[in-house]
């Protein structure tokens, strides 16, 4: 099966995991966060990687893996200005503060993927009564095409689509907005399939 | 002649693909090897010139699609010898460079998967089938790299997203 019949059970998913997502990163920083998916869409890895900013694009992000019932990956990716501005976003900074991809940085980006990517996951297992587990976030900080292919060349078959999301992240002072990646593993497409029918 | 930065043209070579050059305009690409591997290889004498990007390590059991001939290890460097072969290169005279099998998502994934290093290990093993010796190899590790293959020269450079390209 085509990973785009499951579009419409993940577009809900996508909208429950981001309100669940901005009140834990709320939570988190005091302040309040909302975040929302405005496109969900399937694509090739050359897809995501254009989605980023191109193949050489440097990009910072988190992966986790899922495991249970269902197996698969999620990556949260934001091109290298995105990310910083994220940063400054989730320390109530002044757009613009944070200039270069520091530890500091990398760690909020990490709690960042960790926070967006289980909500997702908890949504997904809550829609769809699997017991689902997300994996601890790795931080990630590479051109994206080696990051994309890496995924590709661990559970995809030739040809197979991912799942994209825009994540728009948004305070008072501003917005700003990364691609959230989810590649269900070939043998869990299935088992998707079912539940989701 | 004299090839100037502006007159060479980059051409990009993507997961499984295979390409050959004997225009020393050409610079052959292979953007973000993450846990994939790339292979330059250089016959001096001939001027050819062909770079594979390799994805997984074995073809065992599965298809080899036209559409990605240097999918695989063991049929991929069957393919780009023979194509080098068909080109007027000779075996014992190539320089044959390798770059990439790095676990760019981590080591708790690395331990999991080991693609990276089962790729580096695959190629190694398939050269040697073929009598051939690694000239010079950059593997393994955790960042993704850029790997070019120089036609007018046979140089090969490799860069990350941290550093700037260095010859290999």
């Amino acid at each position: 099966m085509a990973v785009d019949e499951l579009i419409p059970t993940l577009a809900a998913v996508a909208a429950d995991g981001a309100v669940r997502a901005g009140r834990g990163l709320s939570g988190l920083m005091g302040q309040e966060i909302s975040i929302h998916v405005p496109n969900i869409r399937t694509g090739t890895k050359n897809d995501a990687c254009d989605a980023v900013g191109g193949e050489e694009t440097v990009v910072i992000g988190s992966y986790l893996s899922i495991s249970g019932d269902i197996t698969g990956h999620v990556m949260l990716l934001f091109p290298e200005p995105r990310a910083l501005e994220c940063v400054d976003l989730m320390m109530g900074q002044e757009p613009g503060t944070t200039t270069g991809p520091d530890e500091m940085a990398c760690s909020a980006i990490s709690e960042l993927g960790n926070i967006v990517g289980s909500a997702f996951v908890n949504a997904l297992a809550d829609h769809l009564n699997l017991v689902l587990h997300p994996s601890p976030p790795q931080v990630l900080h590479d051109m994206a095409i080696a990051l994309v292919e890496s995924v590709y060349a661990e559970v995809l078959s030739q040809g197979s689509d991912v799942v994209m999301m825009d994540a728009v992240f948004e305070d008072q002072k501003g917005r700003t907005a990364g691609l959230l990646i989810v590649a269900p593993d070939p043998a869990s497409l299935g088992a998707l399939q079912r539940v989701a029918a | 002649m004299t090839t100037t930065t502006a007159e060479a043209r980059r051409i990009s070579v993507g997961i499984g693909q295979l390409a050959l050059s004997r225009d020393p305009h050409d610079i052959l690409v292979a953007y973000g090897l993450g846990s994939c591997v790339g292979i330059a290889c250089y016959d001096p004498e001939a001027k050819v010139a062909a770079l594979a990007h390799i994805l997984l390590p074995s073809s065992e059991g599965k298809r080899v699609d036209d559409r990605e001939p240097a999918r695989f290890a063991d049929t991929g460097i069957d393919l780009l010898l023979q194509r080098l072969a068909e080109a007027g290169a000779v075996k014992r005279r190539l320089i044959v460079k390798v770059a990439g099998g790095a676990a760019v998502l981590g080591a708790a994934n690395a331990e999991k998967f080991k693609i990276g290093v089962r790729n580096a290990e695959a190629i190694t093993e398939r050269l040697k089938h073929h009598g051939i010796r690694v000239t010079a190899a950059d593997l393994g590790g955790t960042k993704g790299r850029t790997m070019e293959l120089h036609v007018a020269t046979g140089k090969t450079f490799v860069r990350t997203a941290a550093s700037p390209a260095s010859e290999l």
